[in-house]
């Protein structure tokens, strides 16, 4: 085996799985073509989580700041009348990268846990300033109006994913990733390895956003408002982490398989049980790390080893 | 200057953490294709020494130069571009990757990473695990490993930079007298390929047998340098490692020796 792709069985279903859910419109049922864009949503997020906190291993409280400022372009673009998701989507990535890479230099120096501090800071002042720029409609938020084809937003969703997906399975598969996977096993090692750390970690933390941030300027054109607690909002910070180290993190399916698990379990409790529906989410983060530090994808490779394998897991990959 | 100069030159280089002297104006040049042996009591700068050579710490004063280009100027991640490659003493594998892949990730970065392709930097690590001798366990993780194979999968890592320096920080430590014998065998090798090893060792008959010059260091001093069996019979290398108790001691017990050997020497001529 080896490779850093993970389980390729579990690429195969999740690249099956998104085949099937290119024909949710024509369902014509929207209650699924809503809850099919946001698994995608999701999974765009958690793969872009992925990117940085699972294969580069820097963790980030923050990567909201992305979909935030995907969804604000979205916006802006809207209030200057250029009310096309298609033109959003390439423009978002395109703030993103700027604004990881001004942002990453200084703290991509940083290693570790004060990098996930210095995010969720940036993500809380990012939507601070966003709300008092009264070009972006300030506290009260944006309108956008939406096209009277409304499957195009699905679609689009549909793309970023499946880009999404194509572009960790491509790194994973390349110098580039391996680079990502040395820093997080030893940043030390890889530098004496001839890996220029910092230049690394910028790049994946960009690409990391710019996959948050196409998420987010489709959200705001399918949810046709935006306002700083929507584009901000603390679920779309957690959920993909949490799909994220459910599915597997430092694999390629893992956030997908993530974002389908819990979008189920979450829909079926939350028509039955409104109000603490959220209580179950903090109890799946406790379980999720007490019990499957590695994720879903890792529970095969561990059953290998029967208990004494899962033990073994347990103790080696706890943080 | 001479060629060998020119090559590796330790000039003057001191390095302090805080009030700690680490090293105090080390000189010495490394001639191409030497194995140099770094000798010296526990904490006397060794490793210090190699962390200054290999760009990882910069020293506080005085400099190394490598082809002419001060190795503090370059960045760590550029050292081993230039030709420079180490082992680390605590071993620091990508405990997640296999063998192979630990490897592999030194043939994609090292100096001659960029002209490699992704596949080719595996076939690279193949060749590699079968000189050091880990190929049998290429697909395992490099956290199944055992102490003398981590030792190996440092080596095989440092090679796949393609060095023309190699430098060994205690890669012979914890292995029994037979890994001992096949860790020379393979130093050798490499050594026959040209590659100039710098190699901070413990084991004394190991270093003697491979090394073609000495450097000890002591408390951050360099007190002796030459061929292997000169640096030995240097009083102040013996005063290092054994304490002045034992040198005067020694001095006392050759002089009798010799006195007892002189008034032998007549009964012997009857």
């Amino acid at each position: 085996m080896g490779g850093i792709s993970g389980s390729r069985t579990a690429l195969y279903v999740v690249v099956g799985v998104l085949v099937a859910m290119l024909f949710v419109p024509a369902l014509q049922n929207g209650y699924y073509e809503n809850l099919c864009r946001g698994i995608l949503m999701f999974s765009a997020m958690a793969l872009g989580w992925n990117f940085i906190g699972g294969y580069a291993g820097y963790v980030s409280f923050g990567n909201v700041v992305y979909f935030g400022l995907g969804a604000y372009t979205s916006a802006a673009l809207a209030e200057r009348g250029v009310e096309n998701v298609w033109v959003a989507i390439p423009l978002a990535m395109l703030v993103a990268v700027l604004f990881a890479v001004v942002l990453g230099i200084p703290i991509l120096r940083l290693r570790g846990h004060y990098f996930g501090i210095a995010t969720l800071g940036i993500a809380v002042a990012t939507q601070e300033i966003i709300a008092n720029v009264d070009a972006l409609g300030g506290g009260s938020g944006v309108t956008l109006r939406q096209a009277a084809w409304f499957s195009q937003y699905y679609y689009a969703m549909w793309l970023v994913c499946a880009g999404s997906l194509l572009v960790t399975w491509l790194a994973a598969r390349s110098k580039f990733g391996y680079a990502l996977v040395a820093i997080r096993e030893n940043e030390d090692a890889a530098a004496v390895l001839g890996i220029n750390a910092t230049a690394y970690k910028i790049a994946a933390w960009a690409i990391s956003g710019t996959m948050a941030a196409a998420a987010g300027s489709v959200f705001a054109f399918a949810n046709g408002f935006v306002d700083p607690p929507t584009a901000f909002s603390v679920d779309n910070n957690v959920f993909p982490i949490v799909m994220a180290l459910l599915g597997g993190i430092g694999t390629v399916a893992g956030p997908l398989v993530g974002a389908f698990v819990l979008t189920a379990i979450n829909e079926s409790l939350w028509s039955r049980f409104p109000q603490i529906h959220t209580l179950f989410f903090g109890a799946v983060i406790v379980l999720v790390v007490l019990f499957l530090p590695r994720g879903l994808l890792y529970l095969r490779r561990g059953a290998r080893g029967g208990w004494r394998g899962f033990i073994g897991s347990l103790t080696a990959y706890r943080v | 200057m001479t060629a060998n100069s020119e090559f590796l030159s330790i000039r003057n280089v001191s390095m302090h953490f805080g009030g700690l002297q680490a090293l105090a104006d080390v000189s010495f040049d490394v001639a191409e294709g030497s194995v140099v042996g770094l000798i010296g009591p526990n904490g006397s700068g060794k490793t210090t020494l190699m962390n200054v050579l290999s760009g990882v710490l910069r020293p506080s004063s005085g400099s190394v130069t490598f082809r002419g280009r001060r190795i503090a100027d370059v960045p760590t991640y550029d050292v081993c571009k230039l030709g420079i490659a180490r082992t680390f003493q605590i071993v620091k594998p990508f405990a997640n990757l296999t063998v192979r892949e630990n490897v592999a990730v030194g043939a994609m970065y090292g100096r001659d990473g960029s002209k490699r392709h992704f596949s080719q930097a595996f076939e690279r690590a193949n060749e590699l695990l079968e000189i050091v001798g880990l190929a049998r366990v290429a697909e395992r993780p490099a956290s199944d490993l055992t102490i003398p194979d981590r030792k190996r999968l440092e080596v095989a890592k440092a090679l796949a930079l393609d060095p023309d320096v190699l430098l060994l920080d205690e890669v012979m430590a914890g292995l029994n007298a037979a890994e001992v014998d096949e860790a020379l065998h393979l130093l050798r090798g490499l050594s026959a390929r040209g590659i100039t090893l710098i190699v901070v060792e413990h084991l004394m008959k190991a270093i003697m047998s491979i090394s073609t010059t000495i450097v000890v260091i002591a408390e951050g001093h360099k007190i002796a340098e030459g061929a292997p069996l000169e640096v030995t019979s240097s009083p102040l290398v013996i005063e290092a490692y054994l304490g002045k108790r034992y040198v005067e001691r020694k001095r006392a017990a050759d002089a009798r020796s010799a006195a007892h050997n002189a008034a032998e020497a007549p009964a012997a001529e009857s």
